[in-house]
């Protein structure tokens, strides 16, 4: 049996495995980064730093630090990540295999949420261990709960954001502008209720809410609910908005700088030409025609004639 | 039947025709190598060819489908290589080459590409520590890891040293033995001569001659006498020039130092080139006689100047 006929016969792989060997795949290309160690170990430090401040050691400042390395790791260092990749043409690569566009898009997705929600855990434990905050599991299930949902918001929106961003060196400013003020007016480093109208606005992006969930879970008494209903519908909307408008708008290819070239200038049929159909329209400007490489490979064999004495 | 059909493909950026009106088919098997300059139109071909791009006008099947709307199944049976290396740096390439293994029903053993891209011994270096052509050598590996029907070759071997165009093109040889269409884009004139029996020359984004390299180098006109002169033949030795016989020293390019004579019949001027030599003691170790040259047949079918200016015909 020919290979042709072989591959004919052959069934394709599952779109569960392959989306599970992509999420998989994603994920250790994104843990093996230099810039995960940010996501990991910059709120831990800041956690650290923050000893002796008491509203910064309690459930709801573990949660400020924690929903800090989730938004940085699934928004800055996936963001950053998705641009280089695409600029580099490594989206154009996968693009024409055989994996499906929305496993590999996806699979980008699923690994982010599940590194980010790592680097998030991660703070959540240097909490627990350097502080003694008392940590239920109920309180772990809720906090997982809002990590994942707000890992999959920041990094499907993310993903919208960065088919606005035409380049790497673009990438990490764009991010932090639209990062940074977000994360400060949501409390990630101490709840802030004034004036009230940011507090509103702040209520409705998806940092605030993050945080807010975060900390009900893992500062969770009885009688209070575990993760407020308002928090997770913000979030949801925020995932299912990123996602449609990623979707929606979603760049493979490397951007392309416009750049105007001159139409071709008809040249002179020569006999044993295969090309038909002479194009329309204005061909007013010259061609160039450099050819580099080719002289060197091919002419340049010979040696000196030299006197022999 | 033919594994690529384009018929009238053109592809327009607002004004410009990158392509315009380009047609040939490619039967099952062979190993096609599209020449031009840079601008040619090459690239937006074979991205055409890929399903990158959809044409303006025109048509265009690979394996009898339109490659803008290829499904898995088709895309499981095409292999390519992009022009630029496009690959994720952080792990090895053993481990590169499995997920791509995973895509495909029928994939090569990774061992099998790997000694076929001559890999085998950096299989765990980490794809970010290679060098620029070992890194090339991976992109070939995941294009032919799934074992296609037809591979596109994008300037496979441009910036490598000329070892690693060598392996390079032993692993491309090794595939058409397998019976897989290639399609190769490329500069170089030898690379598309030692690995090509179809040339379709490409100028400004119409084709110029579809051909095979005899065909094309028997379209170069006279058989070609060459030797580079030394510094000291032109600038020490005026007497040794001055009694150039006459069918040579017409030909005497002192820009290029070189003589290049371009006859129909060259034994005249070869004779009288082995007579002057003789008599004034020269060496003619660099001496060439033969055909005319690829390139020269190139260059005149693109309408460019022959590649040494001064040489008569």
């Amino acid at each position: 049996m020919t290979d042709t006929a072989r591959a004919a016969a052959a069934r394709m792989p599952s779109v569960g495995r392959l989306l599970a060997a992509q999420v998989s795949y994603q994920a250790r290309l994104l843990a093996s980064g230099r810039a995960i160690t940010i996501g990991v170990g910059l709120p831990v430090i800041l956690l650290i730093a923050s000893h002796g401040q008491h509203s910064n050691t309690s459930a709801t400042g573990i949660a400020g630090y924690a929903a800090f390395g989730l938004t940085l790791t699934a928004w800055n260092t996936y963001g950053v990540r998705l641009v280089a990749a695409r600029e580099a043409g490594v989206l154009k690569r996968w693009r024409a295999t055989p994996l499906p566009h929305w496993c590999y898009f996806l699979g980008r997705i699923l690994a982010t949420v599940v590194v980010a929600v790592l680097a998030g855990a991660a703070t959540v434990a240097a909490g627990v261990l350097l502080y003694g905050t008392h940590l239920t599991v109920s309180g772990a299930l809720g906090a997982l709960a809002a990590f994942i949902l707000g890992a999959f918001a920041w990094a499907a929106t993310a993903t919208a954001l960065t088919a606005l961003i035409p380049t790497v060196e673009a990438a990490a400013p764009t991010l932090m502008l639209t990062y940074f003020p977000v994360i400060i007016i949501s409390g990630i480093f101490g709840a802030i209720n004034e004036p009230h109208w940011l507090a509103t606005i702040a209520s409705y992006l998806p940092a605030q809410p993050l945080v807010h969930a975060l900390g009900s879970s893992l500062g969770h008494t009885a009688g209070h609910a575990l993760l407020p209903a308002r928090d997770l519908v913000v979030l949801a909307a925020w995932a299912v908005a990123g996602l449609t408008a990623a979707i929606a708008t979603f760049r493979w290819e490397p951007h392309r700088p416009a750049q105007r070239r001159p139409a071709r200038q008809r040249r002179q049929p020569r006999p044993g030409d295969r090309s038909h159909q002479p194009a329309k329209g204005g061909h007013d400007a010259p061609t160039s025609l450099p050819f580099a490489g080719c002289a060197s490979t091919c002419v340049d064999h010979y040696e000196a004639i030299e006197p022999s004495g | 039947m033919s594994a690529i059909v384009a018929d009238r493909l053109t592809k327009r950026f607002g004004d410009f025709a990158a392509v315009d009106g380009v047609s040939f088919e490619v039967p099952g098997g062979q190993l096609a190598a599209v020449l031009g300059p840079n601008g040619a139109g090459k690239t937006t071909t074979l991205e055409m060819l890929e399903g990158f791009l959809a044409p303006t006008s025109g048509t265009v099947r690979v394996l009898g489908t339109d490659p803008h709307r290829g499904d898995r199944r088709w895309r499981a049976r095409i292999g390519l290589v992009l022009q630029s290396t496009s690959l994720d740096a952080e792990l090895t390439v053993r481990d590169t080459l499995n997920v791509f293994a995973g895509l495909y029903p029928i994939p090569r053993p990774v061992g099998e590409v790997l000694e076929l891209v001559d890999l085998a011994d950096d299989a765990e270096t980490r794809v970010g520590a290679l060098s620029g052509g070992q890194r090339r050598r991976v992109d070939v590996a995941i294009g032919i890891i799934g074992r296609p029907d037809v591979l596109f070759l994008d300037e496979p071997t441009t910036g490598l040293d000329p070892e690693a165009r060598r392996r390079a093109w032993t692993a491309v040889e090794n595939l058409t033995t397998t019976g897989t269409t290639v399609v190769l884009t490329t500069h170089y004139i030898d690379e598309a001569d030692h690995l090509a029996n179809r040339l379709i020359l490409l100028a400004a984004g119409r084709i110029v001659a579809d051909t095979t390299p005899e065909g094309l180098r028997a379209q170069g006109g006279p058989a070609t006498i060459r030797c580079r002169l030394g510094d000291a033949a032109l600038a020490d030795l005026p007497a040794t020039l001055a009694d150039l016989p006459a069918t040579l020293a017409g030909h005497l390019d002192r820009d290029n130092h070189a003589l290049v004579v371009r006859a129909e019949d060259i034994t005249a001027p070869l004779r009288d080139l082995l007579g002057w030599a003789d008599r004034h003691h020269l060496h003619l170790a660099g001496l060439e006689v033969g055909p005319p040259s690829l390139e020269d047949a190139y260059l005149a079918a693109i309408g460019e100047p022959r590649s040494t200016e001064g040489a008569l015909s």
